[in-house]
Parts: structure tokens; C-alpha cells; sequence
């Protein structure tokens, strides 16, 4: 045990009770039945996470010891304590699994959705940089790389946003963001070495938007989902056309218990209120 | 049209029907004859892509390279056809990419009744689909000639509902214990 | 990084949730309450009863140290009404029978009097949180509602079935005949899911939606890639015709041509 984990334990407070365990447990389980139903990235829920990783490592030291007590104690007047002892430790070892599962299924689920909109969420999260060479490299696309004739800005790397000064990484985690710039960066420099390297000049980027067809592809959140509505009464709203930013189109109204199957961008403010739940 | 998507570029390299209004200097090529130029009012199939990038001179009105007619594939008859029984189309021999075609010509063209047809004879099409994917055996009869029409859109839907009823299947046993 | 999953949660996934119901148990020996990550398990006493979430429920009925008192809407008396309901009653011709109330909804009989009062928990983090299935108790012994209330199918009911009858059929009264009205109600229901594809259109416009209230979690499942697919479908077709009727309506209403109705409720959103 290290001294983080010393502190930790110490420092359980609101976060240890059994209600809050019940409620923390309901949360991630709705959480992973959402990042399983949409295709973009879901925020982060960082405090919830938090103490989940933390139960998972108290859990772990607690299904330890008693595996330890077991082998301690060959005391064979204890054989039926013994008996519920194998029996609480495959209890406890089978409810450490399943919320392992879920833990690593979100993971996983965001780190596919990641690997499929790379460049998306490395140009969103870069729009934020305070750091002015950061958003250059995003606001000037193609043409920039076309006029100049020195090799700056033509190597495929040159494509992949920094966003080592962003502070606000909303929807990614640290980790979640590491991992994308990395990754990103890793297949950029690989495709440089097979491929790109040899195209022109002009055609070595992975934000090229030339011809009208953008290379930086987002999730689509016109998609349908599944809802079932948990508030009174939640409206389904969406943008209206493009031409005024502030105007809405207020849909169908779903009451209290309904499951309705609308598009994902019209109920996501009511999701982030907990008023509808994703199926 | 998305960048890495193979069906939407497959959808762009679909052919449509051309007519040059103007005479264009060593394009003729186009016409397998390469050196030669080419005469307005000559009518060739291009692909959509090129088609629409020399048809832009007419949505912005100046003077247009090519004007764009309807494709085979969305023709009158064909419309006609739908209208009776959409069950009956082989869309598959009309364009593999039907539906996709469908949604970049009606970018082009306005053609609201085209949107109510094409609409309705998904959704007969898709009633049918759903059946035969729930159907354990597989298709059946007729199910096979359907089937094989089937466009690129609709086989996707075919295996996405096929595929959830075999997992469905799988998990309550029924698929093991057959 | 692959991740093999299509979109949505899959029949087994669809299967772990079920699994987090809670059942009621008769424990046939003692064990001491546990703190589980999933929250405490009180202690098991014989013969007293206990409610513990289905997975733990199974794995103690698999080693003979429990047996299952079953939901009270898993009986066939129930659910041959429920059947009668699905496929005579003309309000239900195209919907399903009307689901177990969320707490705060009002019962079937007095929706059209009275307004369902969502009563919300509050998480570590200070946020509303409205619990539903699998964490409301839809499937224990107790969960039998007032006696004029017409017996529902909760969310998991496909899977909590499926299981119950695979692993504690004992435990269960009529389980061959439970079995079949089972099937009967997945058919009947799925038929209606079926038809539905005429009104998928509703969903493919952008406020526009499906409403499938009733829906079990794994019809849900089943049924999610085609629905989807269909409604996406549509959507691309009818994407310059929902265009021009968007850009007939901004036109409006820069031109000052839009009626009070609309601006009322855009304000009803805004106190919202």
C-alpha cells in the first residue's frame, strides 16, 4: 500500500457509505449502457470514475486478505467457516468482475470511438489552445501547405493538432487525451514512412478539406436512439436551419416513462439533466 | 459524402447522363478519343462526381460545361414500377448503391414526389427484410430472388437485423439446442 | 483498437444489466452481509427472506444454498392476462401493455387525473438521479402493486424470465406453461414491433419520434440496428425535402410571418 492509497483510505468520507457505493454502482451502469449507445464521446463523468477506481483497489485488498486468512488458518475446527469463507470470497470475487467488466467496457467503447474520429477530437480540443501555433496548424488548412515551397507543414505529422497547453479537455479524460495525441501522432509519422512521404507536397495532410469533402470526420449525432424519459415532461429539440444560430424546433413531448426512439442531438441536453436515459 | 466511406465514394463513381453544351478543346478522351475535342451537344454517361463538378457553371448561372439528366437507375419507368410494388424491383440490377445514388441525385434535382416514392418503398422494403432476417432457416422461395435485389443500404439492414436475431437466438439457447 | 461491437448494448450485455435486478430469496443457510461494490447484501438468515440482485440470487440457487420466491408477474395467471391484453385489447392493438410505473408516475387508471411527480435521489456529486429499471425493485416478491392494478411487464422481462426458467424452474409454479405464454407474448409483441416500420418516418425528421413505451430491454436490443437503419435511411432520402421545408420556415420567420403559437412555446422552453 502506498502512501496515496494510506491517505486515501483516511480520507473515505461521503464517498464510502453503502448508499452512495448502491448509487456511484447505478451511475456507472447507466454511463456504460450510454457510451455504448451513441457514437460520439460522452464528457468524463472524473469525480464518479474517481471513486470507482478507488473501491475497485480497496475491493481488490479486501478479497486479498481474506484469500490470505484462509491459507493462514488450516484449523480444522473452522471447516464450515472455511466453507462460507470460499463462498463470501467467490461472492465478492464475482462482483469485482462484473464491475470490472464495466469499467473496461467503457474504456474500451471510448477508446474505439476515439480511434475512429482521431483528428475531430484533436481539432476540437486544440480550438481551445491558448497556444498560437496550435490553432494555426488547425485554421489553415490545405492552402497554407500549397503556397509554401520550404518543407514546413508538408509532413502528414504537421497535420495533428498540439493540444499540449489545452487545459479544458471536455470530453476526454487525461489519459483519453494522451492516448489520442499519441496514437495520432504514432499513425501520422507511419503513414509518412509508407505512404504519404511519397505523395506531393500538397497532399500530405490529414486535414485536408480540398474538393469540398473534409478529411476530419465527426461522430453523427442525427442518429436515432432509444430513450426512455425519467423526468415530467422533456421535450425533443433540435436546431433549427442554419441560418439563425439561437432558433430551435421543438419536437414531440415525451412524458414520464415513455421509451421513444428520437435523434440523439435532440434529447442530449435532457440526457446531460438525467432526465432521459439512453437504452 | 464521407471521406473514408467506400460506399459513398463506390456512390460517386456511379454514371449519369450528360449533355455538353459547350465545345470543349482535348477533352475528347472522355470519348475514348483522345486529341479529338469534344462538340456541344454531345451526350455521354460520366461519373457523378465529374458530372456534377462540370455541371456547377448552372447552379451558379454562367454559362455551364454539361447539363445532368436523370439516371436509368431513377427514371420515370422505374418510378412507375415502385409505385406498384416496390417488392418486385430488383434496385440491385437499377444501381448497387440505389438508395445513396437516390440521396445525391435528389441533392441535385428537386424532385419532392421522388422523396415520397423513394420513402415508401423503403419502408415496404424494409417490412420484408425484417421477416425474412427473423426467419431461422434463412430465405426461402421467392425470399432468394428479393434478397438478391437487395441494395447496398438494405443488405446492411438485412445483416444488422439478421445478425441481433442470431444473438438473440444464441443467448436464450434456441440456437444451440437446434 | 478494436472493439468488435456495433452500436448499442448486445442481448448478452442486455443479460449482465438483468442480472442487477433485485429478486427476493429464501436462503436455506447463513452467510453475513457483504459490502459489494454494487452496494451492501444484508445478511442471509434462514428462513428469513432477502432481496439480492439476480446474478448472486442464481449463483447461490446453482449451489443449492437458496431458492427463488419469483416475481409476482411470472406466474401464468398474470401473464395470460397480460397476453389477453397484448393481442385483444383495441388500445393496445399497436402499442404494448402499458409498463410498471416509474416512482412518482401515476397508475394507468389515474394518468388522465393526475400529473406523474418525478422524485429525484441525489448523487455524491450533488446531481439530480432518477433511478429506473434494472435498479427499481420490478421483480422481487413484493413487488406485486395495489390489487386493482393491471399486472405489467417489467423492462427485463424477457431475460428475468429466460433465466428464472433456466435455473430455478423449481422454484416456480406451472413452469411449462409459464414457459409458453412466454413465447407467446415475444411473438405477439415482436409482430407489433414489426408493423411499426410504417411510422418510422415520424422518427427520421428532426423534432419527430417513435414512441415504443412498454418495450422490454432485450426487444430493445433486438430490434435496435433495423429500426436505426431504417430511420437513417429515411432521413438521407427525405434530407432535401426536410432541407427546403427548414429553409421555408427560417424564411418565415425572418419575415416576421410566424404565428404567437410558436413564440409561446419557445418560451415555455426557455422557463424550462
Amino acid at each position: 500500500m502506498d502512501i496515496d492509497d494510506i491517505l486515501a483510505s483516511v480520507d473515505r468520507g461521503a464517498g464510502a457509505s453503502s448508499a452512495s457505493t448502491a448509487i456511484d454502482h447505478q451511475l456507472l451502469t447507466r454511463f456504460w449502457v450510454a457510451e455504448r449507445a451513441v457514437s460520439e464521446v460522452l464528457p468524463w463523468p472524473t469525480a464518479l470514475m474517481e471513486r470507482m477506481m478507488d473501491r475497485v483497489r480497496w475491493q481488490i485488498e479486501t478479497i486479498e486478505d481474506l484469500a490470505a486468512s484462509s491459507s493462514d488458518a488450516p484449523d480444522p475446527s473452522s471447516k464450515s467457516n472455511n466453507a462460507t469463507l470460499n463462498l463470501r470470497l467467490s461472492i465478492l470475487q464475482t462482483d469485482l468482475a462484473r464491475t470490472q467488466f464495466l469499467i473496461r467496457s467503457v474504456l474500451r467503447t471510448r477508446l474505439a470511438k476515439l480511434s475512429k474520429h482521431s483528428m475531430h477530437y484533436l481539432v476540437l480540443l486544440s480550438s481551445r489552445s491558448t497556444n498560437p501555433s496550435a490553432t494555426q496548424s488547425q485554421t489553415q488548412p490545405s492552402q497554407s501547405s500549397m503556397d509554401t515551397s520550404t518543407a514546413t507543414n508538408t509532413r502528414p505529422e504537421d497535420s495533428v493538432p498540439d493540444i499540449s497547453s489545452v487545459t479544458d479537455l471536455s470530453p476526454l479524460s487525461e489519459a483519453e487525451a494522451q492516448f489520442l495525441h499519441t496514437h495520432q501522432s504514432l499513425l501520422a509519422s507511419h503513414y509518412a514512412g509508407s505512404f504519404m512521404g511519397a505523395f506531393p507536397m500538397n497532399l500530405r495532410r490529414l486535414d485536408d478539406n480540398a474538393g469540398g469533402t473534409s478529411m476530419v470526420q465527426g461522430p453523427e449525432n442525427r442518429e436515432v436512439v432509444f430513450v426512455r424519459c425519467l423526468g415530467g415532461e422533456v421535450p425533443v429539440i433540435v436546431a433549427a436551419a442554419a441560418a439563425e444560430e439561437d432558433a430551435i424546433d421543438i419536437g414531440v413531448t415525451m412524458r414520464m416513462g415513455d421509451v421513444w426512439v428520437v435523434r440523439w442531438e435532440g434529447v442530449r441536453d435532457a440526457w446531460e439533466r438525467g432526465e432521459v436515459e439512453l437504452l | 459524402m464521407s471521406y473514408y466511406d467506400v460506399d459513398s465514394i463506390l456512390t460517386d463513381a456511379q454514371k449519369l447522363p450528360c449533355t455538353f453544351e459547350l465545345e470543349v478543346p482535348g477533352l475528347g478522351i472522355l470519348e475514348g478519343n483522345p486529341g479529338e475535342d469534344i462538340k456541344a451537344g454531345t451526350r455521354m454517361d460520366l461519373p457523378l462526381w465529374l458530372g456534377e463538378m462540370l455541371s456547377i457553371g448552372a447552379r451558379l448561372g454562367t454559362s455551364r460545361l454539361v447539363t445532368l439528366d436523370m439516371p436509368d437507375a431513377l427514371s420515370e419507368r422505374v418510378m412507375n414500377a415502385l409505385k406498384a410494388d416496390p417488392r418486385t424491383v430488383d434496385l440491385r440490377a437499377l444501381a448497387p448503391h440505389f438508395y445513396s445514388l437516390s440521396e445525391r441525385i435528389l441533392e441535385i434535382f428537386e424532385e419532392e414526389e421522388m422523396v415520397d416514392v423513394l420513402s415508401d418503398t423503403f419502408k415496404k422494403r424494409a417490412a420484408e427484410i425484417a421477416d425474412h432476417a427473423h426467419n431461422p432457416r434463412g430465405a426461402v422461395g421467392d425470399g432468394v430472388d428479393f434478397l438478391r435485389g437487395l441494395d447496398e443500404t438494405e443488405r446492411q439492414l438485412f445483416r444488422s437485423a439478421h445478425d441481433r436475431a442470431k444473438e438473440m437466438r444464441i443467448w436464450s439457447g434456441e440456437a444451440k439446442r437446434k | 483498437m478494436a472493439f468488435p461491437h456495433p452500436r448499442g448494448i448486445i442481448p448478452s450485455e442486455i443479460a449482465f444489466l438483468a442480472e442487477m435486478e433485485m429478486v427476493t430469496v429464501v436462503p436455506r443457510q447463513r452467510l453475513e452481509g457483504l459490502e459489494l461494490l454494487g452496494g451492501p447484501i444484508e445478511p442471509l438468515v434462514p428462513p428469513r427472506r432477502a432481496s439480492l440482485p439476480l446474478w448472486l440470487a442464481l449463483l447461490l440457487k446453482r449451489q443449492r444454498r437458496a431458492n427463488i420466491i419469483p416475481p409476482a408477474w411470472l406466474h401464468p395467471d398474470p401473464l395470460g392476462l397480460i397476453l389477453e391484453v397484448e393481442s385483444q385489447h383495441q388500445d393496445y392493438k399497436n402499442a404494448f401493455s402499458p409498463p410498471p410505473p416509474l416512482p412518482g408516475q401515476p397508475s394507468v387508471q389515474d394518468r388522465a387525473a393526475l400529473e406523474p411527480i418525478a422524485r429525484p435521489q441525489y448523487t455524491p456529486d450533488g446531481d439530480r438521479y432518477y433511478p429506473s429499471p434494472p435498479f427499481l425493485a420490478q421483480n422481487t416478491a413484493q413487488a406485486s402493486t395495489s390489487a386493482r392494478d393491471m399486472p405489467a411487464l417489467p423492462f427485463h422481462w424477457v431475460e428475468v424470465g429466460n433465466m428464472l426458467l433456466d435455473a430455478a424452474s423449481d422454484d416456480l409454479v406451472d413452469p411449462d406453461q409459464t414457459r409458453r405464454l412466454l413465447k407467446d407474448l415475444r411473438e405477439v409483441r415482436m409482430a407489433k414491433m414489426r408493423s411499426g416500420v410504417d411510422v418510422l418516418d415520424a422518427a427520421a425528421t428532426g423534432g419527430g419520434g417513435v414512441a415504443l413505451t412498454g418495450v422490454g430491454a432485450m426487444e430493445v436490443g433486438e430490434e435496435r440496428g433495423f429500426v436505426a437503419g431504417v430511420v437513417n435511411g429515411l432521413r438521407k432520402i427525405g434530407a432535401s425535402k426536410e432541407q427546403a421545408r427548414r429553409e421555408a420556415m427560417a424564411e418565415q420567420r425572418a419575415n416576421g410571418g410566424y404565428d404567437g403559437t410558436q413564440d409561446d412555446e419557445e418560451e415555455d422552453y426557455m422557463e424550462f
